[in-house]
């Protein structure tokens, strides 16, 4: 689905250089992109969860993008990892969301973390698209403080059980693996990561959260772990460095989620301008008139500055990759990343409603190919770090530690 | 909003016999997914009422299919005019046949929609056209081969 506002391949090339393979990742990204266009509307329209997603991904081996090569994946540069999700994201944030904890928050943190017997044992099945991960981390209780989680385990030689709830978790219902944050019962450390296969004893889909105001065709669910066990191989990470897992994740995923938010931009961009140049009120097009061109200027400032807001953070995290003991780059990444996932998701938002005012009272149908980004990109400003923690992320890393207003 | 289709499909009888079929509003009254109260208005004219289905949500649109211009056994021009549900939509498409036993028949077709259903938006509503010509054609191929058996 190459679009008139999707960044040009010629431009990137010239920027970083892409290799043959990188350029065939995006035109498979294209082509799944249109394949997925009829089903995600209809599922859409539905409120339903769109099954289509990791099957067309399967078909065009797009399940393990960022995943290394000898694991089974392509091994794609966070650049074009980001440029693959800002294709995706022209269809919505539904697939965005599959995309980003499969691969982002899930392959990407096995990939970083595991052990070499870890990663042989889930990421070839996970870039197959044989396994689907899910991250578990929010819960009833515990959104922005993940201190506060209630879940526990409790270890009894070299196992360990676990017992708790998980809140809003993303793939929750569809995944077959997935990474879950537990504190240990009898306290004295932080949190750990665990891998958790969903067809253990104990584990349960206590309920799918189908009435979010948007994002259908994603799943949703409450989770429960009663007593699940899990062996001392499954452990994500040394044990009591839950916290550390956690916060790399979410810095992979914070660009997945701003990638996907350029995708709805473009898609906001290209439906705006085809419906202001086809309606005609007043005697003259919809876009002839001033009012309606000032609705676009904003899109298209807000996508060509979260675009590269975007595509700096990526190049951050790819520096980053190439010298990971570098806790100066790293820190650079994590606040490049708190700022395009803050800018992309509110000028998403904010283009998407935009767009639906261009569109007039169809606009606000949801049959109206913008309808669904604006109730979509909603959430992109809560999931993965709301607004406001961004911003304390951001301000503390211009005022430096002492002043991390979270703590 | 405009929308361009084209395509190509074979179908396993003669040139001759595919052509005829094609141009017959009888045959193609029999072939058109989810129509109701069709009506043969003359050799080049039929008129139904057509079932549109996007998700949840369907509409009936009342369309007029004319044979335009004949150019047998090679060629013809078929016109689809249609209204309803707050639409209105006109479909100029051409057809070539070529070799015979099978029988290639390459198509193009261009649209042109007002109303509700132009707000979808080309590219979805390309996804959509390409889905439905899909089963039309399916359709045509089935009734064509087995009309010759």
């Amino acid at each position: 689905m190459e679009q008139l506002f999707q960044t040009s391949v010629d431009e990137v090339s010239k920027l970083i250089g892409l290799t043959e393979d990188e350029l065939r990742i995006l035109e498979d990204a294209d082509a799944a992109a249109s394949e997925l266009l009829v089903s995600e509307f209809e599922r859409y329209v539905e409120r339903k969860y769109n099954p289509e997603v990791p099957k067309i991904l399967r078909a065009h081996n797009l399940m393990g993008v960022p995943i290394d090569e000898e694991y089974g994946g392509r091994g794609a540069r966070q650049l074009v990892q980001s440029l693959f999700l800002e294709r995706l994201g022209q269809t919505g944030m539904g697939p965005i969301t599959f995309v980003d904890v499969h691969q982002c928050l899930g392959s990407l943190t096995i990939q970083d973390w595991g052990s070499e017997e870890q990663k042989k044992r889930y990421l070839p099945l996970a870039a197959k698209g044989e396994a689907v991960l899910a991250y578990a981390l929010t819960e009833p209780e515990a959104g922005s403080d993940p201190g506060s989680l209630k879940t526990t385990y409790k270890k009894e030689g070299g196992k360990f059980s676990l017992t708790g709830s998980k809140y809003l978790i993303s793939n929750g219902s569809v995944a077959t693996h997935m990474i879950v944050f537990a504190y240990p019962e009898a306290g004295g450390r932080g949190p750990s990561a665990f891998l958790v296969d969903t067809k253990s004893a104990g584990f349960s889909v206590d309920m799918r959260l189908e009435e979010k105001i948007g994002l259908f065709t994603s799943d949703t669910s409450l989770l429960t772990f009663e007593g699940v066990e899990v062996t001392g191989e499954d452990l994500l990470g040394e044990e009591g460095r839950g916290f550390s897992v956690a916060y790399s994740a979410l810095l992979n995923g914070r660009i997945g989620v701003g990638s996907g938010c350029i995708g709805v931009m473009e898609d906001c961009l290209n439906q705006v301008k085809e419906r202001t140049t086809s309606r005609v009120q007043h005697g003259k097009q919809i876009g002839k008139h001033q009012l309606i061109q000032k609705h676009i200027a904003f899109i298209a400032a807000s996508l060509e500055a979260s675009r590269w807001l975007v595509y700096r953070a990526a190049l951050k995290k790819d520096e980053y990759e190439a010298d990971p003991k570098n806790l100066a780059l790293r820190s650079d990444a994590d606040r490049l990343s708190a700022i395009a996932k803050y800018t992309a998701s509110r000028s998403a938002f904010e283009s998407a409603d935009r767009a639906v005012q261009c569109f007039g009272g169809f606009g606000y149908s949801i049959m109206s190919p913008v309808a669904k980004h604006m109730l979509d990109t909603r959430v992109a400003r809560i999931y993965e770090g709301t607004d406001e923690i961004m911003e304390l992320k951001i301000a503390s890393s211009v005022l430096g530690k002492d002043f991390e207003a979270y703590k | 909003m405009q929308l361009h289709l084209d395509g190509s499909n074979s179908m396993n009888a003669s040139k001759e016999t595919v052509y005829s079929l094609l141009t017959d509003p009888n045959f193609l009254a029999k072939t058109l997914p989810d129509a109701e109260d069709v009506r043969v208005i003359d050799s080049d004219t039929l008129e139904a009422k057509i079932k549109l289905r996007v998700a949840v949500v369907s509409s009936t649109m009342k369309v007029r299919m004319t044979v335009a211009q004949r150019t047998p056994p090679d060629r013809a021009t078929l016109i689809a005019e249609g209204q309803g549900s707050g639409s209105s939509m006109k479909i100029n498409s051409v057809f070539n046949l070529e070799g015979s036993l099978p029988t290639k028949m390459s198509w193009s077709a261009d649209a042109e929609l007002t109303g509700v259903m132009a707000g979808l938006g080309s590219s979805l509503l390309k996804g959509f056209a390409t889905k439905k010509v899909n089963e039309i054609f399916e359709g045509i191929t089935k009734a064509v081969e087995s009309a010759t058996v």
